[in-house]
């Protein structure tokens, strides 16, 4: 869930069509038109990433008079699928996987369920991705999987490139040799395991 | 008592509020002292910066330093690419850090003869952060125009690695050689807790959205540094790397400069200095039993700094940080992801954060982190409408006003935190060098304390944290 309070709005004097934009926007709103970027405000979450990037400085955010909403409706889907989808990515229902925007597993999981394909699209529905553009990729990647889901990256961009490795997949040989170094790899699947498992403190459609 | 010690000044930067607007410091209230680290902990290593000589000092350890390093490799035709990150921008000044950069690549020039050296300054969440520190320093100059700040949406590269790919971004590797240009300041132990603290940028300031997402949800509070590791210990960037050059950083003041070509001979000795010397003041912080904090450093709300600790850590001295058969601080990401919709943890048995801060007054601090979980937890007064509209336009920080107040004025701010917490308590996070910035009774607090912390972490604490890394020295 996210509150969108300013647009990406491209200096076309400034800009030089270099797709640097294009290519990191999280939501694909961004397009090159005769060589200049062009904005479709109906899509873009406010994230500034284009606009931290840009090598022109052409993007300026400039402040919404009224902002909007962007939800997904997790009691519109059985919460039985939501949290058995969850649970699958090894996440608790309730689990923060985008910090700045504050969403939870359940809601992405939501959005899947009610036809979500890529990362794109969910981050369009939901907002996560759209805060800090680093740190959600993963879990947004991980639970697409454990729907059946595999998603591409886009082509030519470089929003991302593929899901990694977890605690789970660490290869016993590297437990084994980095034993001693303070990894705590098997303590961590415990934890991860507990927080995954433990019930929900407030269910969606209740 | 002695006089507070004047803090850094706030910087122009567009993830903070124009410096005109902070009225006030924090230490020039009334009531507000200092004390020398020394005084706490009198065996704290001499430093060589802050001192009389400035930044000449660095360059002259940094020169030293690399008379050890084997830099055959570097050959007159070939690319050399140094690497930076944020962090070291914002220790005393940013003006040690910037001069062992351009020191470093004078010797590099001088003893190889190879001209074609970049500069490649990873950042945080802040994309800009490093371009502002490249022209602020002159940096920019220094490499003829070849110095950069990278990001970790960038263009990014695959590394093959003992865990499957990660990713790297594309222009930290675009060169024959890699430099990795660093300190060793504790910085975000709430996230390394001191695990591999030297090989971190690799699995952060120098890589991309993938991998650092791997690091903050895949992998498990601490099972994450090996994100580094895997990436650091690849065919591929061991086939560019030169070698290390660290500012090694003691809470009060930069002790030495640290160069080699074994990272992980780097690593153990900064390790140990690390437990050693932040243990102690990270252990004596988590025996503060009340306080107000204010916040007044030109850094995002997490980083900013007394003694070396950060706000971020303070808000988790009630777990013992370094500690790891504790499995989560008080506060981490993944701490802060385990919050279910109640506002309490998904298990019983997760810390809430330092109940000992009764208040943050929050008076000059940047966005670029996302910090609603802190206004969320830790009651806080915001200085000044502009700080907060601020605050409202950051897509990380939508909701950090939500849960925070704002003051006119710091004075009203500290009135009130006076009145509503009833401490006289107060620690101010505003990076002041060579000791920190309190009120009178917090210092008596400290001094009192001190002596005890410092046998405890000798005594019982540092030989456990040394055992549960395996560095034996």
């Amino acid at each position: 869930m996210k509150v969108v309070n300013q647009l990406a709005v491209v200096d076309a004097e400034k800009c030089r069509g270099c797709k640097t934009c294009e290519r990191i926007c999280p939501v694909l709103a961004i397009k090159m038109e005769n060589r200049k970027a062009v904005v479709d405000n109906e899509r873009c979450r406010g994230c500034a990433n284009c606009e931290q990037r840009c090598p022109d400085y052409a993007i300026k955010m400039v402040k919404l008079e009224q902002p909007v909403l962007v939800k997904v409706d997790v009691s519109a889907v059985d919460y039985a699928l939501v949290e058995d989808l969850c649970r699958r990515a090894k996440f608790n229902p309730e689990q923060l996987i985008c910090y700045c925007t504050a969403t939870r597993a359940e809601e992405v999981a939501a959005a899947i369920l009610q036809g979500a394909r890529s990362p794109e699209e969910i981050s369009f529905l939901t907002g996560v991705r759209t805060g800090c553009k680093v740190e959600c990729i993963q879990p947004v990647l991980r639970l697409l999987e454990a729907a059946g889901i595999k998603p591409e990256p886009p082509k030519g961009g470089w929003q991302w490139y593929g899901r990694t490795v977890t605690v789970w997949e660490i290869p016993e040989e590297v437990k084994k040799k980095y034993a001693s170094r303070g990894f705590y790899f098997d303590e961590d699947i415990k934890i991860l395991d507990r927080v995954a498992n433990a019930p929900v403190q407030e269910r969606s459609d209740s | 008592m002695r006089p507070p010690i004047t803090p850094l000044a706030p910087r122009p930067s567009q993830y903070g509020i124009d410096p005109s607007l902070v009225k006030t410091r924090a230490a020039d209230l009334p009531g507000m002292t200092s004390v020398m680290l020394k005084e706490l902990f009198p065996d704290l290593p001499e430093v060589i910066f802050p001192c009389e000589e400035g930044v000449a000092a660095i360059r002259k350890a940094t020169e030293e330093s690399l008379k050890n390093v084997d830099m055959s490799m570097i050959r007159p035709e070939h690319s050399v690419n140094i690497l930076a990150a944020h962090h070291g921008f914002t220790l005393l000044g940013g003006e040690p850090y910037a001069e062992m950069l351009k020191t470093i690549k004078d010797v590099i020039e001088a003893r190889t003869g190879c001209k074609n050296i970049r500069l490649r300054a990873g950042v945080g969440l802040r994309f800009r952060e490093t371009e502002e520190y490249i022209k602020r320093y002159g940096l920019d100059q220094h490499f003829n125009g070849k110095a950069i700040g990278v990001a970790p949406v960038d263009q990014g590269i695959p590394i093959e690695t003992e865990v499957g790919t990660l990713y790297g971004i594309k222009k930290i590797y675009d060169a024959d050689w890699i430099v990795h240009a660093h300190n060793s300041d504790v910085r975000e132990v709430h996230f390394h807790r001191q695990v591999d603290r030297a090989v971190k940028p690799f699995g952060m300031a120098y890589a991309r959205i993938e991998t650092r997402s791997t690091y903050h949800q895949n992998l498990g509070p601490r099972a994450a540094n090996f994100t580094a590791r895997a990436i650091f210990d690849s065919p591929f960037v061991q086939s560019k790397f030169a070698f290390a050059s660290f500012l090694t950083v003691a809470p009060n003041g930069i002790i030495n400069v640290d160069a080699d070509n074994d990272l992980y001979a780097l690593n153990d000795r900064i390790t140990q200095s690390g437990l050693r010397y932040y243990g102690k003041i990270m252990t004596l912080f988590g025996e503060i039993d009340e306080c107000i904090a204010v916040l007044d450093f030109p850094c995002p709300v997490v980083y900013v700094f007394a003694a070396g600790v950060i706000y971020a850590n303070f808000a988790g001295a009630n777990t013992d940080l370094y500690d790891l058969d504790t499995a989560l601080p008080a506060y981490t990401w993944y701490t802060e992801s385990f919050y279910g919709k109640r506002g309490k943890p998904l298990l019983d048995d997760i810390p809430r954060v330092n109940s000992a801060i009764k208040m943050c007054v929050h008076n000059y601090a940047w966005t670029g982190y996302p910090s609603a979980f802190f206004s969320e937890h830790i009651p806080t007064v915001v200085v000044g409408q502009e700080q907060a509209d601020h605050f409202n336009m950051d897509p990380q920080n939508l909701t950090y006003m939500k849960h925070a107040m704002v003051a006119e004025d710091l004075k009203a701010a500290m009135e009130f935190a006076y009145k509503v917490t009833g401490t006289d308590k107060v620690v101010i996070f505003d990076g002041a060098m060579g000791g920190i910035n309190v009120s009178e009774p917090l210092a008596e607090f400290l001094l009192k304390k001190a002596p005890e912390v410092s046998k405890r972490v000798d005594e019982e604490l540092l030989p456990k944290w040394l055992r549960q890394r395996g560095v034996i020295l």
